[in-house]
């Protein structure tokens, strides 16, 4: 590969001036002349039947616009996650906009549109509800008991999505074990914390058509289930995509209760309708699933596995939704294909209760996963004094391998262990003491963990939209601009994507800007999620770019008389190879391009040199061709406090397989910022929900806890192994998501190392380790 | 009931009708069309929100507008004078501090009042500055070394 100029290099992000001066660009932001504000009414009651509503004093309220009640919306039953395609018989349809039943405390039954924020709120308080109060369930274990209230006609025991997967024989792989160990772990809810609540603005004209403004990771994901749960045909949404927005990590994957409502509201006001949730409601909008795994291990006397066997009952709350996804995606990458094994087998099912829908979160059930399959293989090598490093590398998959879920796809690039000795090198994993030996009453101890196998993107799930297209056109300044669905929610996208166009066409990466978007100007993208956007889409805007870049060249043939093969670009200028006599700046290329055919000069009419006039562009729209998978270990050291619990970890590193960087800085924030979500998890965040109404009782930064900069480590290290993957843009793989999915289990194992004592239910609060020590 | 109060924002003069109960962070955002100080929670918990009064920080979704009268008050918008960046805003930008970018204004003025009164911080000291306010994206550590960057 020739030398690179702007990939690999640490440059600024081109959203970063406008964040740091104010943040203009922010959907939170967006307000139109005459606009409405709308709020929802929801249900106090976890599971009930409206009997009746009355609106009547709510819509005489001086300043109502609009009132919507059950039946006054549409009853078409959809499924709400953006990436899968409304009718894809692998989803569970069973949302509707506003329902005559209630299935969780939170549930919208009305909404309002006034003049004022105010006003909207006084009208909730004169709608009159009639709730026929039904049993509920909160735990999925009672749910799936006989005699549990039912809350689904369709999902007899609760149970919304039964799957199982595995090959070999399980039974056999178990008889030829040495040893069989046999753990449960259980992970609680989480919320992703975007900053930016979710919010939306819809407008409509006097056709019908809807345009919005959404906080949204996907705009044609919006666009396709709004329409979808409308009974519009796609054409009269469009959805505008978004400058950059704050924070989604999966939790703005799919379609909320807000945009159809604004949309309804709108249609029937006339007017454009804005609603921002508060984050009371954001917190009872999306979150991680709680997962119990089972796991059942064989394993040879030097550590080889023989037989792997899991049970997952994820809990996916009054909705299937993501949870219908989360489920597989879990069994398979978080389980099933991790390690090499001859005879595994997963079985999973998501369960229904009266508590709030699950969402998308970054992972997307790999966490749940990571936190039992690393737990127990550091339990296992305790048990039988093997070494967790040497055991991992035993059972891992190797470079050149086929691809484990896809054996059309090979692993071309794939270095976990160059991850786990680098890592352990430079961490001086040599130096660990035997578990709980240190003295005193602070102990420190040093873990790590793996996610062997993850995504590049969807890795080829039938029912998954995975494709990608850009627009790059070239301007007279010499400049270029490229459109792209492709949502920036904070993990660098914008600067990722300018940065391979920058590349592939010779111009500096502030040379390129993000151009304006929506659903009607630019090819479809798949969402921002998946650890897909730096592959999937990067490989898309890079074909566009070169496309842009070869007519170009052949343009500028004619300036040179020569081949475009014969020509280059450096620095933003033409030139014949490897010859610096004569230097054409792209900007005056673009111009004789499209400048007209005679220009008028005090010498009189001249003839530019190029005969074919046009704008200087290049189109893609393209499916991933392969899904190259990153391998990822992180060591992590921990100071317990045996006197009150507190776990402190002190330093990092993560080792990644991440192919070639293209954006360092970028790359280095999603580490550290990865660090801080997967150690909210490991040691204090829990979306706690009273057990008795359904409640949530952690709906605010006070009551929900996520690290500060106080019990951040000082120390996050990021090595990046650049194994340069053929397949990848540039030779770059993915990154966003293990950056999640390892720190829990690597808390939890440098834990053990420093106490002694394992945990295997997250989070590790205080109260759980003086349970362990025996203290309480 | 509104009332009518004079309001001093980056050193220009606001007479604005606010309701009693309306806070410094509704008037900016809803009356003035100062969109920088972000609102997070409402609540008192992430410090989006954050803006200098009398040059010290406050969460403006906890502060009542009429409590404002005859205050100086500075948000991100009067950071930056005659087009040129407030250290700590170039620094966040050359850090690579700034990634969703929500927390990025209230997290800049957080610091920004604390470097007023704190020449040459340590490393704790700048994390314990900015521990009200909350960052999803980061892990906190370019904006730790961002704010550093700035002191010196």
């Amino acid at each position: 590969m020739s030398e690179l100029s702007v990939v690999g290099q640490r440059v600024r992000s081109p959203d970063a001036y406008d964040k740091v001066t104010g943040g203009k660009g922010f959907p939170v932001n967006v307000r139109l002349p005459g606009m409405l504000h709308g709020k929802l009414l929801r249900s106090p009651y976890a599971h009930a039947r409206i009997v009746r509503i009355d609106t009547a004093k709510a819509e005489k309220l001086p300043g109502v616009k609009a009132v919507l009640t059950p039946s006054a919306v549409p009853q078409i039953k959809y499924h709400s996650v953006f990436f899968a395609p409304n009718l894809d018989p692998g989803m569970v349809r069973d949302m509707l906009i506003l329902s005559d039943t209630v299935r969780f405390a939170g549930e919208p039954v009305a909404a309002v549109a006034a003049t004022e924020l105010e006003i909207a709120e006084e009208a909730l308080e004169l709608i009159d509800v009639e709730y026929d109060v039904l049993p509920a369930v909160f735990d999925p274990g009672e749910a799936m008991r006989p005699g549990a209230p039912q809350i689904w006609e369709h999902a007899p025991n609760n149970v919304a999505v039964n799957l199982s997967f595995g090959f070999g024989d399980v039974e056999q792989g178990f008889k030829q074990a040495d040893y069989v160990f046999e753990n449960t772990y259980q992970t609680q809810r989480v919320h992703t914390c975007y900053m930016e609540p979710r919010v939306c603005v819809v407008d409509s004209d006097r056709q019908g058509d809807l345009t919005v403004w959404s906080s949204t990771q996907h705009i044609f994901g919006l666009q396709e289930k709004l329409a979808f749960a409308l009974g519009l045909p796609i054409s009269k949404v469009r959805v505008v995509k978004p400058r950059y927005i704050g924070g989604g990590f999966g939790g703005k994957l799919d379609l909320g209760y807000i945009e159809p409502v604004c949309a309804l509201l709108s249609l029937k006001s006339g007017r454009p309708v804005r609603i921002e949730q508060t984050r009371y409601e954001d917190f009872i909008t999306t979150a991680r699933h709680p997962v119990k795994v089972q796991l059942r291990t064989g394993v040879k006397k030097d550590g080889t596995f023989t037989a792997r066997y899991a049970k997952s009952i994820l809990e996916t709350g009054a909705h299937a939704t993501h949870g219908a996804v989360v489920l597989p995606v879990h069994g398979l990458m978080g389980f099933l294909l991790t390690y090499r094994c001859p005879d595994v087998k997963w079985e999973g099912c998501a369960v229904y209760t009266n508590n709030m829908i699950g969402g998308g979160f970054r992972g997307y059930g790999g966490p749940q996963g990571a936190f039992a399959v690393e737990s127990q293989i550091d339990e296992i090598c305790e048990e039988l004094k093997l070494d967790p490093i040497a055991f991992r590398l035993k059972n891992a998959h190797r470079e050149a391998d086929p691809h484990p879920f896809n054996p059309n796809f090979t692993l071309s690039t794939y270095r976990l262990d160059e991850c786990l000795k680098r890592g352990a090198q430079e961490f001086e994993w040599s130096k660990r003491q035997s578990a709980g030996s240190g003295s005193g009453t602070k102990k420190r101890g040093i873990g790590f963990a793996c996610q062997p196998l993850w995504v590049s993107g969807c890795v080829g799930f039938p029912g998954i939209y995975e494709h990608s297209g850009a627009i790059v056109k070239l301007n007279v300044d010499g400049t270029a601009d490229l459109s792209i669905a492709t949502v920036d929610m904070g993990c660098g996208q914008n600067a990722v994507l300018s940065q391979i166009v920058a590349e592939e066409l010779g111009v500096s990466a502030d040379a390129v800007r993000i151009a304006y978007a929506d659903t009607q100007t630019v090819p479809f993208d798949a969402p921002t999620h998946a650890s897909r956007v730096t592959y999937s889409a990067g490989n898309a805007v890079k074909v566009a770019a070169g496309s842009a870049r070869k007519r170009l060249l052949e343009v500028a043939s004619q300036l040179f008389g020569a081949s475009p093969d014969d020509l280059e670009v450096v620095n933003g200028r033409v030139r014949l190879k490897g010859s610096r006599a004569k230097e054409i700046p792209i900007a005056e290329v673009v111009e004789l391009a499209g400048a007209p055919a005679l220009t008028l000069g005090l010498e009189g009419n001249q003839r530019t040199p190029i005969a074919d006039k046009g704008t200087i562009l290049g189109t893609s729209s393209l499916a991933p061709a392969s899904n190259p998978s990153p391998a990822t270990a992180e060591f992590v050291e921990v100071e317990v406090d045996t006197e009150t619990g507190e776990v402190r970890p002190l330093r990092a590193l993560f080792a990644h397989d991440i192919g070639r960087v293209i954006s360092p800085l970028g790359a280095e924030g999603q580490v550290e910022g990865g660090f801080q979500q997967g150690m909210g998890f490991a040691l204090m965040e829990n979306l706690v929900f009273d057990s008795e109404t359904g409640s949530c009782l952690a709906g605010d930064f006070l009551n929900y806890k996520i690290p500060t900069a106080i019990e951040m480590p000082g120390e996050i290290k990021s090595l990046f192994i650049e194994s340069n993957e053929p397949s990848g843009p540039f030779g770059a793989k993915a990154l966003a998501e293990p950056c999640l999915i390892v720190p829990a289990p690597a808390i939890a194992n440098a834990i053990y190392n420093a106490i002694g004592v394992r945990v295997r239910e997250l989070p590790i609060t205080p109260e759980k380790i003086l349970a362990a020590l025996g203290k309480l | 009931m509104k009332q009518v109060i004079n309001l001093e924002l980056n050193g220009e003069r606001y007479e604005v009708a606010v309701a009693p109960h309306a806070t410094l962070l509704e008037v900016m955002r809803r009356e003035l069309g100062l969109v920088g100080a972000k609102k997070g929670c409402d609540t008192g918990g992430c410090g989006c929100c954050t803006v200098l009064v009398d040059d010290r920080a406050v969460y403006s979704c906890m502060t009542y507008a009429m409590t404002l009268e005859g205050k100086k008050i500075t948000t991100i918008e009067g950071l930056a004078r005659d087009g040129k960046l407030d250290p700590l805003q170039q620094a966040f930008i050359e850090a690579g501090a700034v990634q969703c970018g929500y927390c990025t204004c209230g997290m800049i003025m957080a610091a920004k009042a604390f470097l007023l009164n704190s020449r040459s911080p340590t490393e704790a000291q700048i994390r314990q500055a900015i521990a009200g306010n909350l960052c999803r994206c980061t892990g906190y550590r370019k904006i730790v070394e961002a704010i550093g960057l700035a002191a010196r």
